[in-house]
């Protein structure tokens, strides 16, 4: 099997779907001859033309509608926004448009939007967000954000087969430094289906993203003490697989909620909710969640340390279910 | 001290050389099916509308009514150049392009009673239809009052994708032409030279907000070079102007030569919407543009040099009264969607 790189892992899965149905193409700014800012589709467009892969000027909710209509039309376009946090720009076009147009008329818009999201390397405000939780909020979106390049792989593919509105966000933190051994071949993760990382009984952590892997870590270390934590990593926010992390919190009696989004009105928010609804009789603890200051992201490393969840944070609130 | 008066807004006549208050078909070879097919659409939209607006004040219909009399020849004429596989969407003042288009007026109004018609059962206001497969009827969402622009060049894009002859025309009104969609739409099309045509149905008011606020140009069109592509400005309420300027609009898409804009020049006769009393409007104003009623300027023309006879034109609203009073039957006998359906439908399969 091939070691890849999150990174390659989006890249095939959008170089084999091209491959498998021309109804496939591309758009986003710096796409085709440059091969994106983040090389993702570096060769595409030697390989599918420039009809496929299409530079679009800076104007993302000019796309993002165009993307809708060539969808409408039966196309599948895969929007790529250069950086997630240029997603706002486009915000009328997915949450009013993309969103609503099959309740509205039973028309479907087979769309993907794809957001390179998350901080870590000093990128600052507008490079840096995790913008997940303002799409989740909208009805008729469907909203994913692999970890490993296994599920990016096959989310990707999942999200381009669905005849849905499907916003991708592949934190760019991951890009090249997560890599694992994938299978050869075509296959897909099923969007709606969460995935348990790491099995424990003592704490489910939920999260899903980059801080999977921080959780990890953190769960590796704990385990040396005899804690054993189980990792819930949802992949798929919206439509949420509750009962993969409400089975979790039956077995362990105890949830911490981790996401690198900002806390208020932070996706774990909704977790939390669910859980307290749905399993407070199997509570032992209170529901905890982790996620970035709220503020914007700053660029300065010791202020953008200071915002971010780390390893350290997670583990601290993990000690304290632990042990309460 | 600064002015508290209410600002007024200032009315200006046509240029003379667009203006006309007579119908003159010009070059236009329009058979006589041809123009009795324009009076029933035209004709059975005003009488919709004035049946509309009674209903509302009656209180029979739910939610805001938006009409659009005053724009009949704009929608009739653009949709009459169209081929049955282009495609178009509309706003609130098109309903004209609907009829054209053989979509029923009982459908119509079933939607603006909310009761459970087909496609959107409920879900969304009579004032918004999308219906590919039947009518050529595109979808789309006014966010800002721009954004079918965006997606109007998707489908262009999609139609040049598969190398075909097809159109899209994109039917607006003035103050949408303000939101940034309305660039940035234009501008992939023109970049790409996509068969998407701008209709941009000058009523010179955006709500209550005249030309004058709205834009810093004289006229919508003067924006065309900003995309390098052709424009026109003609009078919007004759039947006959509209054909021939959107026939060129058309047929410059078509050719692949890529996106046109069209402005032509109108008055929207209601407010807003019927909520709306339009104090706003300069009673001269009103005056003149009572004169060039599009669906009396053609009418007389149709009796007139047309050669049509009385009878065989009342015939026809007699027709149309008709129809209205069986849509008004319809509509109101028509269920309600179920309350239990209403979180169906949110994903395709």
């Amino acid at each position: 099997m091939p070691v890849v790189t999150y990174l390659e892992a989006i890249s095939q899965a959008l170089r084999e779907e091209m491959r498998r149905d021309p109804n496939v193409f591309l758009m986003g700014e710096d796409i085709g001859v440059f091969g994106g800012a983040f090389k993702v589709t570096k060769g595409f467009i030697e390989e599918f033309g420039e009809e496929r892969v299409i530079d679009t000027p800076i104007s993302e909710s000019g796309f993002a509608g165009a993307a809708c209509g060539a969808a409408i039309m039966g196309f599948r376009p895969v929007v790529e926004f250069q950086f997630a946090d240029f997603i706002v720009c486009a915000f009328d076009q997915i949450v009013n448009f993309s969103g609503k147009c099959y309740y509205r008329w039973g028309i479907p818009v087979p769309v993907v939007f794809r957001g390179p999201s998350g901080g870590g390397f000093r990128g600052g405000p507008f490079h840096s967000q995790n913008p997940e939780a303002w799409f989740t909020h909208a009805p008729g979106l469907k909203v994913v954000q692999p970890s490993t390049p296994y599920d990016a792989k096959g989310l990707l593919k999942a999200a381009i087969r669905d005849n849905n509105p499907v916003i991708y966000f592949e934190h760019k933190h991951l890009y090249r430094r997560i890599r694992e051994d994938i299978p050869e071949g075509d296959f897909d993760v099923p969007i709606g289906v969460g995935d348990v990382k790491r099995e424990g009984s003592d704490l489910s952590i939920i999260t899903y993203g980059a801080t999977v892997h921080t959780c990890l870590e953190v769960a590796e270390k704990l385990s040396e003490e005899g804690a054993e934590c189980e990792v819930v990593d949802l992949r798929t926010l919206a439509p949420l697989d509750k009962d993969c992390f409400l089975n979790s919190v039956r077995k362990t009696s105890k949830a911490l909620i981790v996401h690198e989004a900002h806390l208020t009105s932070g996706f774990g928010g909704e977790v939390a909710a669910i859980i307290a609804e749905e399993v407070f009789e199997s509570l032992d603890a209170p529901v905890k969640r982790i996620g970035s200051l709220d503020v914007p992201i700053p660029f300065s490393p010791p202020l953008e340390d200071a915002v971010l969840p780390n390893a350290e944070k997670i583990e601290r609130a993990a000690r304290e279910l632990l042990e309460y | 001290m600064a002015s508290t008066k209410t600002p007024i807004w200032k009315f200006k006549p046509l240029d003379p050389k667009i203006d006309r208050t007579e119908l003159d078909p010009g070059s236009l070879q329009l058979s006589r099916d041809d123009l009795l097919r324009l009076y029933r659409a035209m004709r059975m939209s005003r009488t919709f509308e004035l049946r509309l607006a009674s209903l509302y004040r009656q209180g029979r219909v739910v939610g805001a009514v938006y009409l659009g009399m005053g724009h009949e020849a704009i929608a009739t004429g653009v949709v009459s150049v169209l081929r049955p596989d282009d495609l178009f969407n509309t706003t609130g003042r098109n309903l004209s392009a609907w009829f054209y288009r053989g979509v029923e007026p009982k459908h119509v109004l079933a939607r603006w009673l909310g009761k459970d018609q087909e496609p959107s059962h409920g879900r969304d206001l009579g004032l918004f239809l999308a219906d590919l497969d039947h009518f050529g009827i595109a979808p789309y969402h006014n966010g800002s009052m721009a954004s079918w622009i965006p997606s109007g060049a998707g489908f262009a894009l999609a139609f040049k994708m598969r190398r075909e002859p097809r159109v899209y025309v994109a039917m607006t009104g003035d103050g949408a032409t303000s939101p940034g969609d309305f660039y940035e739409g234009l501008n992939f099309a023109a970049i790409h030279k996509l068969p998407l045509v701008v209709i941009v149905e000058n009523n010179q008011f955006g709500y209550s907000t005249a030309n004058e606020r709205e834009m810093p140009v004289e006229n919508v069109a003067d924006r065309a070079p900003a995309f390098n592509i052709p424009s026109e400005i003609a009078f919007g309420n004759c039947v006959f102007t509209v054909i021939e300027t959107a026939s060129r609009a058309i047929g410059h898409a078509r050719s692949g030569k890529g996106p046109y804009l069209v402005e032509l020049k109108t008055f929207r006769q209601r407010g807003h919407g019927e909520h709306d009393d339009a104090s706003y409007v300069p009673k001269e104003m009103r005056e003149y543009w009572t004169a060039r009623d599009p669906v009396v300027l053609f009418t007389k023309y149709l009796l007139g040099k047309g050669g049509f006879g009385a009878l065989e034109i009342e015939a026809i609203d007699k027709q149309c009264e008709e129809i209205m009073e069986q849509a008004v039957e319809y509509a109101e006998k028509l269920p309600y969607p179920k309350p239990e359906t209403v979180t169906e439908r949110l994903f395709a399969p």
